[in-house]
């Protein structure tokens, strides 16, 4: 079967649409940071945020009311993708739709407000209004309830390689006949919380940039959004491989993983759109593509986009996308140049393939070759 | 809807085995313990002591004692790591005892909170200002996916892990998305199942929400008052039967069939025309052919709340009649995203024991629910198939269809 991208959307903090996120980041912009603190700790960290203007025409829906921004984040990429999609292929049958999620650390916001009146004042004020929207499908409920789908709706959890395993999934599900098209949506919200765990876990810069291939790795700066593709059986781009990889319990041990994945999606017409945010992962992918793909061309959003952790391999399919679309690269933030790797310059170019390498920070590494 | 190797396609099924299976529940740990507790009708539930629940309505749960977990091969960590990473390791130790040679190609598990006590641990030490020396450990075990992960590695397997967290209907669909992986050709063997550990914030969740009930769990009693939390685990070992045959592995029963559907009413509440569950039933029985007068025995999804078994029940009686029926949570309580899994195990048992497992706690039937339940006490009865009901928050619906392997 043909697995192919009908329609895209992307909700980041460089703003929310596809072709304007993407017309940013070909300029070489990055989305500011703004500090995140919290009541509970006098430590303030930084991440990129979605900007306030990005869901101001998102249509009003009940179910939307008390939900957390990562709702809402996911409900106006997922129903960006489907305009996309209606715009060449018509109309969608919701009943022919499945829905499948991606998310790392799901409804924080709401999940720590609940727990905090907890430990504060006890279980008797608990919120009975926050506690379904802290569970980690609350998102897909909303949007599937949104958009009328009554059929498969999964949510998988795990870490940035989540969104390559949803999109396995996706494929899978798209086996069945009786699918015409799975809508695949990745997102998260970013929190002092999840700041304050990847700190202590020595993950976090505090300052940006984010500066990808150093060596040593200085850190990342979480980020926030959602990025949704809807696949169908038609579509320009096709998904011609997925390797779902595996895990890693030594981070040592994710070299061999992702050179092993980046072997079998290895083209010598691909570039490649890797996960790389200034952490460990980065010399995992440089040490892969030296030693396997030394003549790509190499890309990561996340200099400027922020590491979204379960929304990031959303974000780096649909920069493949649109690399394969325009023929352009945007180009790489604040590498180091002399790691030996070719880096994506400004310009048109010629690859017909794209290879989205997902490593994540716990555990889970896949990727997919994307053609045209 | 058109399946996978459909019946009435022109390719026959793969037929999917079940050739391992282990458990750990409140009502005990392995198929043995949990098939005589079931089969002695015990009440699993006790007063929670894990943490603090004075101020809460519901002061029980189904629990898994710490010794059940200790003492096991638990891998090369064991102090740092998550009870439920303890759980899963000794459901593995279960597992693979009874196929060594089982190498999947891939794990989809079921959760709902994965490592969630040590968020909490987290937190309350953040909020105190205090103790945080323990909390990259804390933070790395967290997510739900790291509790397979480890127990993989102690056992020394790196398949890719789906953990699918559609809250409660978690396990079933799981299982269920197993089931297809391997029924399509796409894996031959794969391993699957759920897990979750009590956690305060889950516990408290539903007390707010008065969906836990300080009483008795009646489920589809006229006088249900809710749910009891429960935890635990349980995993399935699937392969492709042609070859689980040719390796000469013993097949403990059969996955026949899968449903999933999504109900739009409300994120915390089934519609009441309970026509979410039945499209899932329905699917399930089409996926494997089968007709509702075939199926012998009904676990339940069934939380004894008053909306789910109200809208469960509705669309059992509609589409199966007098099929006997029975909610096991009423025993061990509701393990989450375990549930579907674990109850998938007492359908095994069932098949292979040929026994009805009891719905304890029942004394007056719902009148307005026209169903067959099997009152507080195991009964022995001949069963071919057996249909497990996992529905859930977010209007997730799923069903499985396991049937006993003919001789």
């Amino acid at each position: 079967m043909s697995l192919r991208i009908a329609g895209m959307g992307w909700v980041t903090p460089l703003g929310r649409g596809i072709d304007k996120v993407w017309d940013r980041l070909l300029r070489g912009d990055e989305a500011p940071v703004q500090p995140i603190s919290d009541s509970v700790s006098d430590k303030a960290y930084s991440a990129l945020r979605v900007p306030a203007d990005a869901l101001k025409d998102l249509p009003p829906h009940p179910r939307l009311r008390r939900a957390s921004a990562i709702s809402g984040f996911a409900a106006a990429a997922g129903i960006d993708a489907l305009a996309e999609a209606r715009s060449t292929i018509g109309e969608i049958d919701a009943e022919r739709m499945a829905l499948v999620f991606a998310v790392s650390n799901g409804g924080v916001v709401y999940t720590k407000r609940f727990y905090h009146n907890v430990v504060e004042s006890g279980a008797q004020s608990a919120s009975p209004l926050l506690f379904p929207e802290t569970v980690f499908n609350a998102p897909a409920s909303h949007l599937a309830a949104i958009l009328g789908i009554t059929g498969a709706s999964y949510t998988l959890v795990g870490d940035g390689a989540v969104g390559v395993l949803a999109i396995e999934m996706a494929s899978h599900l798209l086996d069945n006949e009786a699918l015409d098209f799975c809508l695949v949506v990745a997102t998260e919200e970013a929190d002092w919380l999840l700041c304050d765990a990847y700190h202590k876990w020595r993950l976090l810069k505090s300052e940006p940039p984010i500066e990808p291939f150093h060596r040593p790795p200085r850190g990342m700066i979480l980020s926030e959004g959602a990025g949704a593709v809807l696949l169908a059986r038609q579509g320009a781009v096709e998904i011609d491989a997925i390797d779902l990889g595996g895990n890693f319990c030594r981070r040592r041990d994710a070299n061999a993983l992702v050179r092993r994945i980046l072997h079998s999606l290895a083209d010598e017409q691909a570039c490649i759109v890797g996960s790389a945010n200034g952490t460990f992962i980065d010399l995992a992918e440089r040490n892969a593509i030296e030693r396997e793909l030394p003549s790509a061309l190499v890309y990561s959003a996340k200099p400027a986009l922020g590491e979204s952790v379960g929304a990031s391999a959303l974000w780096q399919v649909i920069t493949g996308v649109q690399a394969l679309r325009t023929r352009r690269l945007p180009p790489l933030l604040h590498s180091d140049p002399e790691t030996g790797l070719r880096f994506s310059t400004p310009g048109e170019l010629s690859f017909k393939k794209v290879i989205i390498l997902s490593c994540g920070l716990n555990q889970q590494v896949a990727g997919l070759r994307l053609s045209i | 809807m058109a399946r996978f190797n459909d019946l009435d396609g022109k390719t026959a099924p793969t037929r999917v085995a079940v050739v391992a299976a282990g458990v750990i529940s409140p009502l005990g740990f392995g198929l043995d313990e949990t098939l005589a507790a079931l089969r002695a009708n015990q009440d699993c539930i006790s007063p929670v002591t894990r943490f603090d629940v004075e101020k809460c309505r519901c002061k029980t749960a189904g629990q898994i004692s710490d010794d059940l977990l200790s003492g096991r091969r638990n891998g090369r960590k064991t102090e740092r790591l998550h009870r439920a990473t303890r759980m899963i390791t000794a459901v593995f130790e279960e597992l693979f005892g009874q196929d060594p040679g089982f190498k999947p190609e891939l794990t989809v598990i079921g959760t709902t909170s994965g490592g969630m006590s040590f968020g909490e641990d987290y937190y309350r030490a953040l909020h105190r200002h205090r103790g945080l020396r323990h909390s990259p450990g804390w933070i790395a075990n967290y997510p739900p996916q790291k509790p397979v992960i480890d127990a993989q590695d102690a056992f020394g397997i790196s398949a890719p892990c789906q953990i699918i967290a559609n809250a409660c209907a978690s396990g079933t669909n799981a299982i269920g998305h197993a089931f297809e992986c391997v029924r399509s050709g796409k894996c031959k063997r794969v391993l699957t199942g759920g897990y979750d550990a009590l956690s305060e914030l889950v516990f408290i969740g539903f007390d707010s929400l008065q969906a836990a009930t300080p009483e008795k769990c009646r489920p589809f009693d006229r006088d249900r008052s809710g749910m009891v939390l429960g935890e635990g685990a349980a995993l399935f070992a699937l392969e492709n039967l042609e070859s689980a045959r040719a390796r000469g592995a013993r097949v403990l029963g059969e996955i026949i069939g899968y449903g999933i559907s999504t109900d739009n009413h409300h994120l915390t509440q089934p519609d009441p025309s309970g026509s979410g569950p039945r499209r899932a039933m329905e699917q399930a029985l089409q996926s494997a052919g089968s007709s509702a007068d075939e199926i012998d025995y009904i676990n339940a999804h069934g939380t004894a709340t008053t909306f789910n078994d109200a809208a469960e029940g509705k669309a059992i009686a509609e589409l199966f009649g007098g099929v006997p029926i029975s909610s096991t949570k009423s025993m061990m309580g509701h393990s989450l995203g375990a549930a579907g899994a674990i109850e998938a195990a007492v359908c095994l048992l069932a098949l292979q024991a040929q026994f009805l497992p009891p719905n304890i706690n029942f004394r007056n039937p719902d009148h307005d629910l026209d169903l067959n339940i099997v009152p507080n006490e195991s009964r022995e009865a001949k069963i071919d198939i057996a249909l497990s009901n996992s529905f859930g928050f977010g209007g997730t619906n799923a069903s499985i269809l396991i049937q006993k392997l003919a001789a």
